[in-house]
């Protein structure tokens, strides 16, 4: 695929697949989110809806970013990319994408990032695509703004993008609007909108949440094999424990603005060192269980307007101690990352117990 | 599971929507609901699975007359309500209520939530003034919320909050029967849990049978005793909860059960075989022939677009509707199942 240049000419490395001698770390990392806050000025106060949030992609990779609504891990990608249009909002902190700072560096520069080298994927396919234009002008609209292209060469690659997102008939659909696709079919043609320039990052944000069981495993497989053939990385938000098992490859749990673990998937989820992630997966109902009942997190997630100042899950867990008053960093061995005081040796009997405790304490009634 | 008593049974219920073309002239028929025939039965969870436009909202909803069937019947507790009066079916009403999908939607805005709760029991008129407060908060706290909220509007609760108070509503005349449709697809999985955990509280307390609709057959295997998996109207399978996750006999459900999301904790269990069916469901409007799965079915043969097969039972109590169904010596292996019994039970052995 032909590469335009930058339009601001010189100061932009940004080109897949030519790695910049200047910042060499950035070979392992292709996004690098540092210290990232957000802040909302309301009516009712400052709300900090990120908070001190760090991660990194590298290249490949599939980043699963897990939380409860309002835990700020939509927020945060939306500000990695320029979305938080809020004039209430602050956005701090540092964003990296190959090795570049993104953050503040002006809309121009910021169009020839967005949606060419990093796309995003949203949750609701509806109202992410125009109803009074085709399927097939999203995505030659899309190519053409990023590449000097004819309408019809636009709209010859749309019709192959449809057709490798699984869409039956492309050289028909292409002309089909979106309230004649389904669901899932509109899932994949957002998802062919925001393949048409090869991203090398692609941001889904709960894509599947909207969709059926069955279409959700299709749209997962679509991603997956995607992820060979484009060989782009991908960050994937939800708040499902299972969708995050399925697909990613490295996990971070965030809580109220914060990671509060990070780690391999196979290590956060079967070793979780958070009270709140053994909350999360013991929420998900397991297959062919014959227990009634599940471990529930007691409370709803804490309003971002009055977060504690110590850890912000003290007031939901059933672990809490004296130490907690005061704010935990992540911290780990080999990559296994948590926000937690409790004695690291200890955890998993802990977790254990909790688990039998949470689900004897939910069955006397005990609950917000 | 000892014999029960059948509080609600379905015989062949089939509801079509007319499709309105240009300038009134009709266009043609949905059979959104196809002659399903089921029974309910006292105390029980009986799970209703299926992908979205498969029928089971509408199912619902005819199974306690929130809608007239085309053709078939309803019993409740042994009478016929298919075809009686508004009038004569309000007694009825109240031992069969609701739970929405949707806890925005199904909470008008402009009413205080305790006003809400109360309206099913001003209906009915079973109570007035003081008494009815007094069990409005009685309500809120048997679904989990503070008593002081009765005042509130539903803008001011969360989502998982908002489902408390429609569940508050569906109890408020001490219903024998609560048809629930997708009450947790709209939450998070963390909120999910608490309202699951809430309803199976409740049918424990006060002995309540619940149909359970919902597209995600982990939640649905999860709350039933009994789970029946529908496809473009018709019912394909319904068996035991526990025998339909280890031996399912449709081939729809044993795809539907391998990409169900699992959290994968254990090292030592072997991957599962992923059974990803193309397409989506057919256009309800331009129905397969034979049997509506076999586009998609990845063991369809000849036979199959041909001759729609019926639900019959293909093991001891185990209910499918397929030519070949799969798993019958794994079935087989586990013995009679008494939760397909189907539609005539036999008194307990």
């Amino acid at each position: 695929m032909p590469w335009s240049t930058s339009s601001t000419p010189g100061s932009i490395p940004g080109c897949v697949g030519l790695p910049e001698g200047a910042a060499a770390p950035s070979s392992e990392r292709l996004l690098e989110v540092d210290d990232l806050r957000v802040t909302f000025q309301t009516r009712a106060g400052a709300v900090r809806a990120v908070d001190g949030l760090s991660l990194t992609v590298g290249p490949r990779e599939v980043l699963g970013i897990v939380g409860e609504s309002g835990s700020g891990k939509s927020v945060a990608m939306y500000s990695v990319l320029g979305l938080v249009r809020d004039p209430n909002a602050v956005v701090e902190g540092r964003v990296r994408f190959q090795g570049r700072e993104l953050l503040g560096i002006g809309d121009r520069a910021l169009r020839a990032v967005r949606g060419r080298q990093i796309a995003m994927i949203f949750q609701d396919p509806m109202t992410a695509l125009t109803p009074v234009y085709t399927v097939g002008w999203h995505i030659a609209e899309q190519i053409r703004a990023h590449e000097r292209i004819s309408r019809r060469a636009a709209r010859g690659r749309a019709i192959e993008l449809l057709g490798e997102v699984g869409i039956p008939d492309p050289q028909r659909r292409v002309d089909s609007y979106p309230h004649e696709f389904s669901g899932g079919m509109r899932q994949r043609a957002v998802i062919a909108m925001a393949l048409s320039c090869s991203p090398v990052l692609l941001i889904a944000d709960e894509p599947t949440t909207a969709l059926d069981v069955t279409t959700q495993a299709q749209i997962l497989d679509l991603m997956r094999n995607l992820l060979h053939t484009h060989g782009s990385s991908i960050v994937l938000i939800t708040h499902n424990m299972g969708v995050i098992s399925e697909i990613a490859d490295r996990v971070v749990v965030m809580y109220a603005g914060r990671a509060v673990e990070e780690g391999r998937k196979e290590a956060v989820i079967r070793a979780p060192q958070h009270p709140y992630t053994w909350g999360l997966l013991g929420a998900v109902p397991r297959l062919g269980s014959k227990r009634r009942r599940l471990a529930t997190i007691p409370g709803s997630p804490i309003s971002p307007l009055n977060v504690p100042p110590g850890c912000a899950f003290a007031p939901r867990c059933r672990e809490r101690f004296a130490r907690c008053s005061e704010r935990p960093e992540l911290r780990g061995a080999g990559g296994h990352r948590d926000a937690c005081w409790l004695p690291p040796e200890d955890r998993e009997r802990r977790r254990l117990l909790a688990l039998e405790r949470a689900l004897a304490a939910d069955r006397a009634g005990g609950q917000a | 599971m000892p014999y029960q008593e059948v509080l609600l049974s379905a015989r062949e219920v089939a509801k079509d929507f007319p499709l309105r073309g240009g300038l009134g002239g009709r266009r043609g028929m949905i059979h959104a609901v196809r002659g399903v025939s089921l029974e309910v039965r006292r105390g029980e969870t009986l799970g209703i699975v299926g992908e979205s436009g498969c029928g089971k909202s509408t199912l619902g909803r005819c199974l306690v007359r929130l809608m007239d069937l085309t053709s078939g019947s309803v019993h409740f507790d042994g009478v016929d309500i298919t075809r009686l009066s508004r009038r004569q079916l309000r007694p009825y009403r109240a031992r069969m209520q609701l739970i929405f999908q949707d806890p925005y939607a199904s909470l008008n805005p402009r009413r205080r939530v305790g006003g809400i709760v109360a309206e099913p029991i001003l209906i009915q008129g079973t109570a007035s003034g003081a008494a009815i407060r007094r069990r409005v908060r009685e309500l809120f706290e048997v679904v989990g919320l503070d008593s002081s909220y009765v005042d509130r509007y539903p803008h001011e609760f969360s989502g998982g909050q908002r489902q408390r108070i429609g569940i508050a509503r569906a109890l408020a005349l001490n219903p024998e029967l609560i048809v629930a449709d997708e009450p947790v697809s709209a939450l998070d999985v963390s909120i999910q849990a608490q309202v699951l955990n809430l309803m199976a509280d409740l049918q424990e307390r006060f002995g309540l049978t619940y149909v359970f609709i919902a597209h995600d057959l982990g939640v649905v295997q999860h709350v039933s005793d009994r789970v029946g998996v529908m496809y473009l109207g018709d019912l394909v399978e319904l068996a035991g909860a526990a025998s339909l996750y280890q031996a399912p006999l449709h081939p729809y459900t044993e795809a539907l059960l391998s990409v169900v999301p699992e959290v994968d904790d254990d090292p030592t269990a072997t991957p599962r075989q992923r059974i990803v069916l193309r397409g989506d469901v057919p256009n309800p409007m331009d129905m397969p022939t034979g049997c509506a799965f076999h586009p998609r079915c990845p063991v369809a043969q000849d036979r199959c677009r041909e001759e729609r097969p019926l639900l019959a039972e293909a093991s001891p109590g185990r209910l499918v509707a397929c030519h070949f169904p799969q798993n019958l010596a794994a079935a087989r292996a586990l013995g009679a199942d008494r939760g397909g019994v189907p539609p005539a039970p036999a008194p307990p052995a």
